[in-house]
């Protein structure tokens, strides 16, 4: 019984420390050691009943030592802040005034297009139109828009440059040529695709750049032969 | 609060108590098998063992075993049942050598699983 007890502390302890590890992606509206516990739970209490060969006990003390080790955890996640951070994470601001914060971006191992898809989500499809975003620590997405975000969301912005590299598929559907969007650049004073972080673009000819390393800003462009989408 | 630590008190006290009452019960169960065997395994040895010598050790593992089955896993429990009973048969038949290997076997098995089940890092991991 004392082997139950110490294997099932041993294997709560590793997966709370690989689910910590994964990242706020791999949860998914829990905090890690709530998800822990689904993990955990289910299998301990279904082996012992499928399988005759092991007592039930055994099935009935794992899950009791689950059960002391989830309030434990939940006790220090309450009244130990030192310790709030190390079991269950810090929110990140993945979106600033300055625009994305591609360091916080790469620490949660997401990309542009995650934060778009995010954004898109919560009901926000412009990048211009928040003030903030962040990510939570139980993996969900909040972001504060500005206070007429709603007039600024008239058309649909599609993802041009993601990370310095031109979306072929994206820019199809423009239908403009990738010239155009390089000449943009150029009139911007930037050299090179890849130092760009993102470039989005609206139907409206509203356009979204933030250089690697540098605030976004905005723009207005007119589309050749008065396109729209 | 409160409520938690009445809960994790009282759950933690719960297993404490059930790991003690467990370590006891099986290491006096299996000492006492072992002495069983022991007696038997003398008798055998000494030719003076019939097959009631034999089937009393059975039926008193059997007694045991309803009570053990709760804390060890079936398996283990089997296997004492089989080399016990291959033990009975081979005394009845007179088939001395062979009764006591499987004795020692058993003698072997009584004296080890108490141990299967303690803390030690080899038995942990």
């Amino acid at each position: 019984m004392i082997l139950v007890i110490i294997r099932t502390t041993i294997i709560y302890a590793v997966l709370l420390i690989v689910m910590r590890l994964m990242g706020k992606r791999q949860i998914g509206e829990m905090q890690p050691f709530e998800l822990v516990i689904t993990l955990l739970i289910a299998e301990l209490a279904c082996i012992p009943m499928a399988d005759t060969s092991i007592p039930l006990l055994y099935g009935v003390v794992s899950v009791l030592a689950i059960f002391v080790l989830h309030e434990l955890v939940t006790l220090l996640d309450l009244k130990v802040k030192p310790l709030k951070s190390l079991l269950s994470g810090k929110p990140s601001v993945v979106v600033n005034k300055n625009g994305i914060d591609d360091y916080q971006l790469k620490r949660n191992n997401l990309d542009v297009s995650d934060l778009i898809e995010s954004l898109r989500t919560a009901g926000y499809f412009s990048l211009d139109c928040i003030d903030y975003a962040l990510y939570e620590s139980n993996g969900t997405f909040s972001a504060l828009p500005k206070e007429d975000y709603e007039q600024m969301q008239t058309s649909l912005p599609l993802v041009i440059i993601d990370n310095g590299k031109f979306n072929g598929k994206n820019i199809a559907i423009t239908g403009l040529e990738k010239q155009f969007f390089v000449d943009i650049l150029r009139e911007r004073g930037v050299k090179r695709e890849k130092d760009v972080l993102v470039l989005t673009a609206d139907g409206e000819g509203k356009m979204y750049l933030q250089v690697k390393g540098k605030k976004f800003h905005t723009f207005r462009v007119s589309y050749p032969d008065g396109k729209t989408w | 609060m409160l409520k938690s630590l009445i809960a994790i008190s009282s759950v933690l006290a719960l297993l404490a108590g059930a790991v003690i009452f467990e370590h006891f019960f099986v290491q006096t169960n299996f000492v006492h098998f072992h002495e069983e065997l022991t007696a038997l395994y003398e008798k055998v040895d000494a030719d003076e063992a019939n097959v009631e010598d034999a089937r009393a050790v059975r039926n008193a593992w059997e007694a045991r075993k309803e009570q053990l089955q709760v804390f060890l896993p079936h398996n283990d429990v089997a296997r004492v049942d089989l080399h016990l009973s291959e033990a009975v048969r081979l005394i009845g038949e007179g088939e001395r050598s062979l009764a006591l290997a499987k004795l020692e076997t058993l003698l072997n098995l009584a004296a080890t699983f108490p141990q299967a089940y303690r803390a030690t890092p080899a038995n942990i991991f």
